[in-house]
């Protein structure tokens, strides 16, 4: 069949790419089988396929390594590099690795007890934890090379903490007065006890500091031209492709291994898998998914790496609505709950069942010790509350897969309770809106925040942050059963009683089941084993491995 | 000819205004605002309404309406809720990707759908002509997304002729059309399948006049019957699905440049929509519209250099 067109002359100048040619896609082969060669000359059709043979000759799957980081993100374009106005975890990602603190949490972990010094050499603080006082490093330079003083900590701390220029503002409330002393020295004052205060002040929102004469001349622009003082500075923005930011050869801690970051944002999960798999990426984001653990695994040379903080997954159910505002109704729906099935659902490597609900690990986080399945009981406290014949509750769901397969796992659980979860399926904004408008019975709602206590039991517990009400964060349930206690924790000086009243909030919260804790969901990214993060890699608050001036690869 | 141009560019007009309008509504009435989504999942109401108000979204829909419209006359399309920068920037840093696009995938599906459909035509009832509506059913049938993942599988990851991330930053010929390659093929085999069917179904109706018959009973050479009786003119149905199509292609490169990693309108759009920003969507709606009312002229004016015989009135 192939013979006839092989005599084509075009052709035979290009016999050595022939070969190849029957791989070419199948309306192609047809063509060149059975359409007679006169036909065929007044097309352009070989032209092209001949200059398509001849590029693709040209493309190698080889690329430089050694200085240059791939990275892709999952995300559609960038947002901003304004770490005040950064929430999404693209977006922080990328700007992670150009800022830095007072203070920082050693890279690779997320714990507040791993905090260390950053920008600041020390600090000191009165008795009552109101007046700190920090000790700034002497030798930090700006990425457009002006030295970082006490003024651009102020202005950055000032910022972080103004309505009009940070999405974070709400945590610095508490900040009375910041000041330079001198230009080497940064004092707050507090005018209450801030729970978690140094962590306020590591690189992760709020605590980011930047540089004061860059921002003030970039103004607005500042979102598109970061300047700070951490290992990478900001080179090229391409609209819906990558940021490029390079070594900022006098960074105080040491020029960085890795010259040049390329942070790339694809948003399809296969389109991303294969980039990485074609050697176009070194460092990927994953999905929270076992099958896409086990086929990277599967690549040679390949790390998967499950990395903290989870994502706490709580079922908030609206205690002011028939039937959830009895609490046999909802007692009935917490025993109804397999937790160790569900984290076999979502996977063992990535999930691990939910002990209250605020995260394990964050200060102050307590094993409350929740009520087992029991299927029986739950049905048995239905009949008392007089649903002897079952209930049927409503959410209104997201139906991002990942959520959605969850919350269909818990319809299939409750349903063996004689509970129909009716599930209402919307885009993810509609969803992320109608929950705050309080339409949504059930709401499920995953979430990681600064691994204090008091941010989870603050933005979903405490009565003020109730839907609908000006003050509303995430209370989905109108929890207000722990008030007393989240307020007396965030004032209280001494670290044990302050434990204590935490851990008192989590009981009663549990207790009266506003929520009901299911799993938490650890992060998840592939990188080449060549890849050397310069530290051990447990758990990152920006979500993102620490690429930090250690960070290189040993090839 | 001066005349039929005006009267469709005033239909254009009204075209275009009817959709602004329905446009800043829907979008509206959607739920959720740009606001919340700018300010992340850790807001409260009262800093979200802030920012509604710094935005203008808090005044009277008629208010913000027709704010909208002084600056549609203006040429002033506003700036884009979620990132501050002018909407018509923003649309011009990526139109170029999704013009080149779509315009590779049409010389594709010509170059292969116009043989494709004379040869099944020509064979009528023969294998030829079942291979070929076979094939052009599967190429209609296939998501754009999945034979998108199969080409990359195939010659990026298999073979490794292409990159997975045809981001077209390459700005040298060769590196520009080794990005272009695979998504133009993707959407190009859409299009492809679209015109052999429907040129194959015009060359089967003329071949069956009486002139064809009398061609080639007076001895004119098969392929001069072919090509300069036959296909010249089957050509109106086939300017008539290229024009129709080429509006559905701008809309099914959506997928394709996410699938590729390739900046243009589709991932604008996207985002746009996932993050409710309300000026770039109204933007980009009437960009669309724009296109498929210019489109459909210039299908009109391509009637007459195709067939003396169109007049326009």
């Amino acid at each position: 069949m192939r013979h006839r067109a092989n005599h084509s002359t075009k052709e035979t100048q290009q016999s050595p790419d022939k070969r190849t040619k029957p791989k070419q896609a199948a309306p192609v082969r047809l063509l060149q089988g059975r359409l007679s060669v006169k036909k065929l000359r007044h097309t352009h059709l070989r032209t092209a396929l001949l200059a398509g043979l001849v590029l693709a000759a040209g493309v190698s799957g080889a690329h430089a390594q050694g200085t240059s980081l791939r990275i892709a993100a999952a995300g559609n374009d960038l947002g901003t590099m304004d770490p005040f106005r950064a929430t999404s975890t693209p977006d922080i990602g990328v700007v992670s690795m150009m800022f830095n603190g007072l203070v920082r949490i050693t890279p690779g972990k997320a714990t507040p007890e791993a905090i260390e010094p950053d920008l600041a050499t020390s600090w000191t603080s009165t008795d009552d934890k109101l007046s700190w006082t920090f000790s700034l490093r002497d030798d930090v330079q700006c990425h457009d090379g002006a030295k970082l003083t006490a003024d651009d900590v102020v202005f950055s701390l000032k910022r972080a903490a103004s309505k009009a220029s940070s999405s974070f503002f709400a945590e610095y409330a508490a900040f009375q007065t910041i000041e330079a002393a001198d230009p080497k020295t940064v004092k707050i004052v507090l005018s209450k006890p801030v729970p978690g205060f140094l962590g306020l002040l590591a690189p992760y929102h709020g605590g980011n500091i930047i540089c004061k004469a860059a921002a003030e001349k970039a103004g607005d622009d500042f979102a598109r031209h970061p300047v700070g003082t951490g290992p990478f500075q900001f080179v090229e923005y391409q609209p819906q492709q990558f940021v490029k930011l390079k070594a900022n050869e006098a960074y105080f801690r040491g020029a960085p291994h890795i010259k040049e970051v390329t942070y790339r944002y694809i948003l399809s999960d296969s389109s991303r898998d294969l980039a990485y798999q074609s050697g176009e990426i070194d460092l990927s984001y994953g999905r929270q998914d076992p099958n896409w653990i086990n086929r990277m695994k599967q690549l040679p040379n390949t790390k998967v790496v499950v990395l903290g903080p989870g994502e706490l997954f709580n079922v908030h159910l609206n205690m002011t609505q028939k039937p959830l505002d009895d609490i046999r109704v909802r007692q009935a729906i917490a025993d109804a709950i397999q937790r160790p099935a569900l984290v076999k659902f979502k996977g063992a490597e990535i999930a691990r069942e939910a002990t209250s609900i605020v995260p394990a690990g964050y200060l102050g986080h307590a094993d409350v010790g929740l009520a087992p399945y029991d299927p029986a009981k739950a049905k048995k406290l239905l009949a008392e509350a007089g649903y002897p014949d079952g209930i049927t509750i409503n959410s209104i769901q997201t139906t991002l897969p990942s959520m959605m397969n969850t919350m269909q796992a818990v319809q299939a659980l409750l349903k063996q309770a004689g509970i129909t979860l009716n599930l209402a399926p919307v885009d993810h904004p509609t969803f992320h809106a109608q929950i705050r408008q309080d339409l949504s019975q059930v709401v499920l709602y995953g979430a990681a925040r600064f691994p204090v206590a008091d941010t989870y039991l603050t933005q979903f517990f405490e009565s003020d942050a109730i839907v609908g009400k000006p003050s509303a964060v995430t209370n989905f349930s109108h929890c207000d059963i722990a008030d007393a206690e989240i307020k007396a924790a965030r004032v209280e000086p001494d670290p044990e009683k302050q434990k204590a009243l935490w851990a008192e909030a989590q009981k009663k919260i549990v207790e009266q089941v506003c929520a009901v804790p299911m799993f938490e969901l650890l992060q998840l990214w592939a990188w080449k084993d060549t890849l050397d993060f310069g530290y051990p890699v447990e758990a990152s608050l920006s979500l993102i491995p620490p690429v930090t001036e250690k960070t290189r690869f040993t090839n | 000819m001066t005349a039929f141009v005006l009267k469709r560019i005033g239909f254009a007009v009204i075209t275009l205004f009817a959709v602004l309008t329905l446009v800043f509504f829907i979008v509206r009435v959607l739920p959720g605002d740009p606001a919340s989504v700018v300010l992340g999942d850790q807001a409260s109401a009262a800093t979200i309404e802030a920012l509604r108000h710094k935005l203008g979204l808090d005044q009277p829909l008629i208010v913000q309406y027709l704010d909208f419209l002084g600056g549609v006359v203006r040429g002033d399309w506003g700036v884009s809720m979620a990132t501050g920068r002018p909407v018509v920037q923003e649309v011009l840093n990526v139109l170029p990707y999704t013009i080149e696009l779509t315009l590779a995938a049409l010389v594709l599906g010509l170059a292969f759908g116009v043989p494709l459909g004379i040869w099944a035509a020509v064979n009528r009832n023969r294998i030829p002509d079942y291979l070929t509506r076979i094939v052009s059913l599967l190429g209609l049938s296939a998501p754009a997304f999945v034979s998108a993942v199969i080409l990359l599988l195939l010659f990026a990851i298999q073979l490794r002729w292409f990159p997975v991330i045809s981001s077209g930053q390459d700005t040298s010929l060769a590196g520009k059309l080794r990005d272009l390659t695979l998504p133009a093929v993707n959407l190009g085999l859409i299009m492809a399948a679209y015109i052999t069917r429907v040129t194959r179904s015009a060359m089967l109706e003329v071949m069956s006049q009486d002139y064809v018959r009398t061609a080639r009973a007076k001895g004119v050479p098969r392929n001069v019957v072919i090509w300069r009786h036959a296909f010249r003119n089957s050509l109106i149905p086939v300017v008539t699905v290229v024009g129709l199509y080429l509006g559905i292609l701008i809309g099914n490169s959506v997928l394709t440049e996410i699938v590729f990693n390739r900046p243009g309108l589709g991932k604008l759009i996207v985002g746009a929509l996932g993050q409710r920003d309300y000026t770039m969507l109204q933007g980009m709606m009437v960009i669309y519209t724009f296109i498929v009312v210019v489109i459909n002229l210039l299908t009109d004016l391509v009637y007459g250099l195709v067939d003396p015989r169109v007049q326009y009135r």
